[in-house]
């Protein structure tokens, strides 16, 4: 009897069946027939309830019919964007109000809570602390050893240009980025492969309620950090920009701790925020740390945390974030003013300056029309990010040796552009930031190309936006921003961790100071620094397709509010022709990783479908008093993982069981870890009661099942989940629309929402994946599959 | 090579005393009414009418500020401004301190009635922009070590310039090409040190314009072939390895699992009943 009720108890939910057992796609393609929900209830205490569409013995029959075989078996397709992976699970935003909590609320005095107030405070100062370290540590790093990069560079090409024999130096050169470039790819494929790319997409997911495995860990944030060093200063067509954001975040997630379980140290303060719920405030406020650390736009940050981030607001924790932001941006000013032997001076409030502009807006309105050309360039990016991102190279080795072949082709394309490259340009008094080429040039000018392609990205961008007019010529630009925009894009698919931001202002500014060149010609106001600018701000927001926040940050980062009005007239048409043809970047991203992330509303033709046909069933359920080997059966059972299992109890008249809790397997982990047993507690009088401290100790690696022990005897102990389990899950009646329930999900932050019928019955569960996998294409509303990855 | 610093140095020397002599001889008043034609307007009472010692002043200011705007002006073109108006600019600013700072006989001050006793400050200004070019020129940076040797070398050269000028250029560019990379290497160290003064820049801005655009010794660009080949051939490594890992490893398949909603609700609508699907 066990056997089979085994079989067919959690075997059949399909939303989360590994579909590794045999039984498995028969049950999912089966399922549909009989609509009758009936309630088994099995023979004996210690049973499950199995609630279903079908019996054990309508299995048998139905396993029979080919057809059905044929259907139900997991078919293979190739990797797309129209997929949910069933290996991310959900956070645990919703409170469980169980017993316990209850208690330690009880026991908490007032001043309890005024300090943990306090202590909220505190660790925000510190994110923005250490997130603005973080980025002084990036940046110094990054000047030192690009400093050393070019200076052997040039120095060789000057004594080659001489002697002959250019063609070494190009091969110095290109040895030299990869070989910067092999130590970052390396640590990214081989030791932490979440951190590749920017992580903005993922912290974005992180906030939305999604869990990222490995996303918020120290290694993670070694490993960006370093990364980040080595392709930028690798020569990659990529900024240090983007990184920050998720380096924000994890230093947020891992201060909010108080301990680090990756360093095994646990420095026993904060206890208290050992939550979900907490620690993802906490993330916010990070992830606007290290906007406002990148480019020195506090109020930015909070809005990038607001817009593409958290899901879940309120107005002191905006405070908070804002705090967290301003001493980030801060800290980064000061720590860089004293490393550039200016204490006090405060003029680096980001990792990227744009500079200063006058304010003069009069050209700016007219640079608006022009920059429709420049939009083309981002459908095209997306585009192709889009191709480059299914790619055939899985294998860290092989994602290793592409970076690599990237950053020697990268360094081979630049060089040739310099070396055949006509323009040059006379030098300007003090420009020793710059580091300028002659190569063939006439004595006492530099190569303008190379100011282009022969400096950090950063530097760049400045001396696009601020160079004199006529620094230029429009086809050094012109072919600047062609074999940039082709080198960014395939640059972003590696498996190496670096930002979007700038190589995308990057090939903005290149394009806008191009209109402006042009434009030049014609009549002779127009300053292509402005054109730059606009063109910098138009392709990034066709880019990442941020409005608000982009708007802020780039008005906070030029310094000048009088630019808002352009700025954001240019991000609002570009995000109009964007979205046309295409998501944005992070979007198509978070697709191609089939993440079932939840989007502001649920899609719009969505209200005819209802609770019944959303949730998944039938669910498994647990007994208030159950028996422990049910429980670990149920826990260690491959083929599914469950993680919320509705509490039932069975009324008095019979075969009702009517709902009375929810609990989660992180709970009941720590239940048989400490082994609360019925029985246990009698024999032994003295046992300590168990306390939320306990579970938040465990927060947040649970233990997998398989490494509790439970002997032969434990298992026929029962276990009570009273005191333990959530009291009062939310509940929504079968006839709940899609939109109704959707919006639950997203203010609430919920994980599983249970389906009741009329007498409190389970029927079936709403979890993430279940409403995420609708969503609005291009012929209405579409279904996304659900795949293992 | 000492000898010609030593030389030059003496010379500079000399120029100056010279120059302070005779700003000492000049001490004698000259006529008065001549300065001050009165046909504009009656006099005003003698308490505010400014004092004879400060048009005094004034006149020399006047007379050292023609003779140093004459020399600037002499020297703008090529610019030999710090090594010809040095003595001229000390000067001035003598007489102008002499205005602003000291007292005549009497503890008489002159400074309130010549400089800010009216809105256009006509002397104040007249200073102030001359000094304001002044320090952009940078001429107070001069005369180390290195600025005798780079004079000396840079003189070298351009004698070697002339020298083959009228001939074929190519053969100027091989045998002065020796002196004009030390001269280059010289200024490049300076440069990197501390600020030039704009003689010297200009100096050799000139020679490296000469040089590069006159005689187009500018260095060929003649290893395309080379450099176009490593290039290509790095070009080339991703091609090849793209091409092998598409051949030699196949794409991740995801396993799908079947729950379709929209596909049973679809059928449903051609006709079926409400739960009964395929």
């Amino acid at each position: 009897m066990a056997n089979i009720t085994k079989k067919v108890s959690w075997s059949s939910r399909p939303d989360e069946t590994g579909a590794t057992g045999e039984t498995t796609p028969l049950l999912n393609g089966s399922e549909q027939p009989r609509h009758s929900r009936q309630v088994e209830l099995m023979s004996g205490e210690g049973a499950i309830f199995h609630i279903g569409r079908h019996g054990a013995g309508d299995l048998e029959e139905e396993m029979t019919t080919e057809e059905v075989k044929s259907e139900g078996r997991p078919k293979e397709i190739p990797h797309n964007e129209k997929l949910l992976s069933l290996k991310f699970e959900s956070l645990d935003y919703d409170n469980i109000e169980n017993q316990l909590f209850l208690d330690e609320e009880r026991r908490m005095s007032y001043m309890g809570f005024r300090c943990l107030e306090i202590s909220r405070w505190v660790i925000c100062a510190l994110i923005g602390f250490l997130t603005g370290l973080i980025a002084c540590f990036i940046d110094i790093v990054v000047e030192q050893v690009a400093k050393v990069k070019y200076n052997v560079i040039k120095e060789n090409i000057e004594t080659f240009t001489e002697a002959g024999g250019l063609s070494i130096s190009l091969i110095l050169w290109a040895v030299l980025n990869c070989s910067f470039v092999i130590v970052g790819a390396i640590l990214v494929a081989f030791f932490e492969p979440i951190a590749a790319g920017s992580g903005i997409p993922q912290i974005k997911c992180y906030l939305n309620g999604v869990k990222i495995p490995r996303v918020v860990r120290l290694k993670t944030l070694v490993v960006k950090v370093c990364g980040v060093i080595c392709s930028v200063v690798g020569g990659l067509a990529v900024g240090k920009e983007g990184p920050m954001i998720h380096s924000g975040g994890v230093v947020a997630a891992g201060v909010s701790q108080g301990r680090s379980t990756s360093l095994k140290r646990d420095f026993k303060i904060f206890e208290y925020f050992r939550r979900d719920t907490e620690k993802r405030d906490f993330v916010s406020a990070g992830a606007a740390a290290g906007v406002s650390a990148a480019f020195g736009a506090p109020v930015g940050g909070v809005l990038f945390s607001l817009e593409e981030g958290a899901s879940f607001w309120n107005q002191m924790l905006t405070w908070r974030i804002f705090f967290a932001s301003m001493i980030s941006t801060f800290t980064l000013n000061f720590v860089l003013s004293v490393y550039h032997k200016k204490p006090g001076e405060l003029s680096n409030p980001g990792l990227i300056n744009f500079g200063r502009f006058e304010s003069d807006v009069g050209d700016f309105f007219t640079s608006i029309f022009h920059s429709s050309t420049v939009l083309q360039a981002e459908l095209l990016l997306c585009l192709m990010s889009a191709v480059l991102f299914c790619r055939y190279v899985h294998r860290p080795c092989l994602q290793v040796m592409e970076a690599t072949l990237v950053a020697a082709v990268t360094a081979a394309v630049s060089f040739t552009m310099i070396y055949f490259s006509n323009d040059c340009q006379p030098l300007a008094p003090d420009n020793t930031e710059v580091y300028q080429l002659q190569l063939f040039c006439a004595d006492g000018e530099y190569n303008s190309m190379a100011t282009a392609f022969f400096n950090t990205p950063e530097k760049s961008v400045t001396s696009l936006f601020h160079d004199q007019p006529g620094t230029y010529n429009p086809l050094t630009l012109g072919l600047f921003t062609l074999t940039y925009f082709f080198l960014a894009c395939w640059t972003y698919g590696l498996a190496v961790s670096a930002g979007v931001f700038i190589p995308s202002l990057l090939i903005g500014a290149a394009w806008g100071r191009l209109c402006g060149i042009l434009l030049f010609w014609c009549s002779t106001w127009a300053d292509p620094g402005k054109y730059a600018l606009i063109g910098a701000a138009a392709q990034l927001g066709g880019i990442v397709r941020m409005t608000l926040s982009l708007t802020v940050i780039l008005v906070e980062a030029t310094g000048n509010v009088t630019y808002g009005l352009p700025i954001m007239l240019v991000l609002m048409t570009s995000k109009i022709v964007g979205d046309y043809f295409q998501e944005g970047l992070y979007d198509i991203h978070i697709k191609l990783q089939s993440v079932p992330f939840l989007h502001w509303e649920a899609p719009a033709t969505s209200h005819w479908l209802t609770a019944r046909e959303v949730m998944s069933s039938p669910v498994t359920c647990l007994n208030k008093i159950e028996k422990v080997g049910t429980i670990v059966d149920i826990l260690s059972n491959t083929s599914t993982n469950h993680n919320g299992f509705p509490v039932v109890v069975q009324v008095m008249e019979g075969d009702v069981v009517i709902l009375c809790g929810l609990i989660l397997r992180s709970q009941l982990i720590v239940l048989l870890k400490h082994k609360v047993f019925v029985e246990l507690a009698r024999s032994r009088l003295t046992q300590r009661k168990l306390l939320l401290k306990d579970f938040r100790d465990a927060y947040p690696r649970f233990p997998p099942i398989q490494s509790i022990h439970v002997s032969q005897d434990e298992r026929e102990c029962m276990m009570d989940l009273t005191e333990f389990m959530n009291p009062t899950p939310y509940t929504v009646p079968q006839e709940t629309s899609l939109p109704r329930v959707f919006k639950l999900f997203r203010a609430l932050g919920l994980r599983h929402l249970v389906v009741v019928d009329d007498e409190n019955r389970v029927v079936g569960l709403v979890s993430r994946k279940d409403l995420a996998r609708y969503h609005l294409g291009k012929h209405g509303l579409e279904e996304l599959h659900l795949a293992q990855t | 090579m000492s000898q010609h610093k030593n030389s030059l140095l003496l010379a500079l020397l000399t120029l100056n005393t010279i120059y302070m002599v005779q700003a000492d001889s000049l001490n004698p008043a000259p006529d008065m009414s001549s300065l001050f034609s009165t046909s504009l307007m009656s006099s005003f009472p003698e308490d505010l009418e400014i004092s004879g010692y400060c048009k005094e002043l004034l006149f020399f200011f006047k007379q050292r500020y023609v003779t140093f705007v004459d020399c600037l002006i002499l020297a703008a073109r090529p610019v030999k401004v710090c090594q010809n108006c040095s003595s001229s600019y000390s000067m001035l600013q003598d007489i102008y301190r002499n205005i602003s700072d000291q007292v005549g006989p009497g503890n008489e001050s002159c400074r309130d009635s010549l400089l800010s006793s009216d809105r256009l400050m006509v002397v104040y200004q007249l200073y102030s922009n001359l000094q304001d070019l002044w320090t952009s020129s940078n001429c107070e940076s001069n005369l180390t070590n290195d600025t005798l040797n780079f004079l000396s070398t840079l003189n070298q050269t351009l004698t070697c310039f002339e020298k083959y000028q009228l001939g074929n250029h190519t053969e100027l560019c091989k045998s002065c090409k020796k002196m004009y990379g030390d001269v280059n290497k010289l200024y490049g160290r300076m440069e990197k040190n501390d600020t030039m003064c704009i003689d010297l820049e200009d100096a050799m801005n000139m020679t490296r314009r000469l040089w590069s655009k006159n005689f187009n010794c500018s260095l060929p660009r003649d290893e395309t072939v080379p450099v176009l080949a490593v290039s290509s051939f790095m070009l080339f490594l991703p091609v090849i390895f793209y091409l092998s890992s598409f051949l030699h490893s196949e794409q991740k398949k995801r396993k799908l699992i079947h729950r379709s909603l929209l596909d049973r609700y679809s059928i449903k609508a051609a006709g079926d009943g409400i739960f009964s699907v395929r």
